[in-house]
């Protein structure tokens, strides 16, 4: 069963419709990136799937129980860490992971041990400090740990990495890293570079509807390779080559290396066989693959 | 209950370090002081002013009575702008803040969090008015010694239950526009709109705002418990009708 699973979901805001029909699922254990530029409609899923938003039409699921907005019931299966956590002020961090224990109906026991193993999850030195005085990554690192307080078995983050520099970045992916495979995560972003870093499926938002599904394996299988790399010990090999290749496949070119934009399995055979025929032997011969930029730029475009 | 309890611990744990408990407490406990002290020397003030022209003012000697009218004007004033300083931002800064968002997805009822706000608030003030009320009553048998206060329940708890229908308007103004703004015109409304209504006489008698520092009139014998009954059974009503409205109305609100 499906930890997630949106169907047909739309929702406008006065004229301007943000979702138009998305449908997708997230299986169990998968950390799922969901992608899109700003303002793409990202965090509007996310609140419709935490009930916080009211959908025009559609329906989603969590954990097999149907999301109703303003019912907060299929939260108590959800972790949800916001693009912008607020916290308050006045509370210390671990006053405040117990607040949001109590919240949830965890025993002194559970709250007890689990402030303390997520304080340490996500390296948050606890002290005396008030949580006003947390640096922005700081308030990341605690909202990661209030998310994952009642053990959700679907964890949601909304651009977790956006606003952060580079360490805190690799911190909050290495954690989303960590709980993969006991925590489902679906995690927002427009950082495409951290969707290939984590993520094992992803789809793309644009325009209010998912242009792009699948497995990040299955969509670079299915969009093909993006050409050759190929390189020569010497250069009179890459003249000789490029005289018999068709000149529209030739791509960037160096003095020993050659890029080729063949289109298919079939292109990249008759450049094997060219090799073949004239006793060319390349030092490399690399399969572009597609990276997740270039699909979502082809998506979008 | 367990949710309610926490949010309960919370709202408390916001007013003291955040200072609105002192601030609350402080402000109404001065009230209460200044009411008799003001009663007790302001003739003696009144008396040594020098106004020229040979003019000597003559009060008459101060009485329980005169504390008991500061006492109901500084509370129907000053006290009441107070609890709107106080609990303005109750529930609109936590919308506009944002702060909710992470305790909500956490599973609690909305309608919790609503009640626990209530609750803190109402009993924050309960704490300051039943302070400031000791205070003056301490002083005023101090200085004039015991005197009858008759239908004191009515009497005292008239602006109580008016500072209450202010935390409720102002809880239901900030659910509607997440913004203390809107707290405030809530606010406003009520108390201009309640003020029109007695400028008619035959309204006076159901009209909560009589409540704020009218009842001082059964003190001095100028009013009967007849004239304000109908007007605390009218404030409980709105107080309950805008308690539910504020339930419907934060269920239904997208965050």
């Amino acid at each position: 069963m499906d930890v997630l699973r949106i169907e047909n979901l739309t929702k406008s805001f006065g004229l301007t419709t943000i979702l138009n029909g998305i449908s997708f699922a997230v299986p169990p254990g998968s950390v799922f990136g969901f992608i899109g530029e700003n303002g793409a409609g990202k965090t509007t899923t996310m609140k419709i799937i935490l009930g916080l938003l009211k959908p025009d039409s559609g329906s989603v699921t969590v954990c097999g129980e149907r999301v109703r907005f303003g019912m907060t019931k299929t939260n108590r299966n959800v972790g949800y860490l916001p693009d912008v956590p607020e916290f308050y002020p006045y509370m210390r961090a671990r006053e405040y992971l117990k607040f949001c224990g109590e919240v949830a109906g965890l025993t002194d026991t559970q709250i007890k041990d689990r402030s303390g193993s997520y304080c340490e999850l996500v390296g948050l030195a606890t002290g005396k400090k008030r949580i006003g005085a947390f640096s922005r990554g700081m308030k990341q690192r605690l909202g990661m740990a209030q998310a994952l307080m009642t053990e959700p078995q679907l964890l949601i983050c909304d651009e977790p990495t956006s606003a952060l520099d580079p360490v805190g970045r690799k911190d909050i992916l290495d954690i989303l890293r960590l709980i993969r495979g006991t925590t489902t995560v679906i995690f927002s972003t427009h950082i495409l570079s951290d969707v290939e870093r984590i993520c094992d499926s992803a789809a793309v938002l644009h325009q209010g509807r998912i242009v792009l599904e699948g497995t990040l394996q299955e969509l670079k299988t299915r969009h093909g390779s993006q050409g050759l790399f190929i390189e020569f010990d010497h250069p009179d090999d890459t003249e000789v080559f490029c005289e018999l290749i068709p000149p529209q496949w030739l791509g960037e070119r160096g003095a020993t290396e050659v890029r080729l934009r063949t289109a298919d399995k079939r292109d990249e055979h008759e450049v094997l066989r060219i090799l073949a025929a004239n006793a060319l032997v390349p030092l490399r011969l690399e399969v572009i693959a597609p990276s997740i930029e270039s699909l979502f730029l082809e998506a979008v475009s | 209950m367990r949710s309610y309890i926490a949010f309960t611990k919370k709202e408390f744990l916001e007013s003291f370090r955040t200072y609105r408990l002192v601030i609350m407490v402080a402000a109404l406990a001065f009230f209460g002081l200044l009411s008799p002290f003001t009663a007790r020397i302001l003739p003696d003030i009144l008396s040594g002013m020098d106004i020229g022209g040979g003019v000597v003012i003559e009060l008459p000697e101060p009485s329980a009575n005169d504390s008991w009218a500061q006492f109901f004007s500084n509370i129907s004033q000053m006290g009441m702008l107070v609890v709107i300083i106080v609990f303005c931002g109750i529930t609109a800064n936590e919308l506009s803040k944002g702060t909710l968002i992470n305790i909500v997805t956490k599973g609690i009822r909305r309608h919790t969090v609503l009640l626990a706000k209530f609750t803190v608030a109402t009993l924050m003030w309960t704490l300051g008015y039943a302070l400031s009320l000791g205070i003056c009553l301490g002083y005023t048998i101090y200085f004039w010694g015991t005197h009858d206060l008759p239908h004191a329940w009515l009497t005292f708890g008239a602006p109580w239950l008016f500072g209450v229908l202010l935390i409720i308007v102002m809880i239901l103004g900030g659910i509607c526009t997440s913004s203390i703004t809107g707290s405030l015109v809530g606010v406003g409304v009520i108390v201009i709109g309640l003020n029109l209504i007695n400028i008619a006489p035959a309204a006076q008698k159901y009209n909560p705002i009589s409540l704020a520092g009218g009842t001082f009139g059964i003190l001095d014998s100028s009013a009967t418990v007849d004239d304000f009954f109908p007007a605390a059974l009218i404030c409980v009503g709105v107080i309950v009708v805008t308690l539910v409205a504020s339930i419907v109305v934060f269920d239904r609100k997208q965050l």
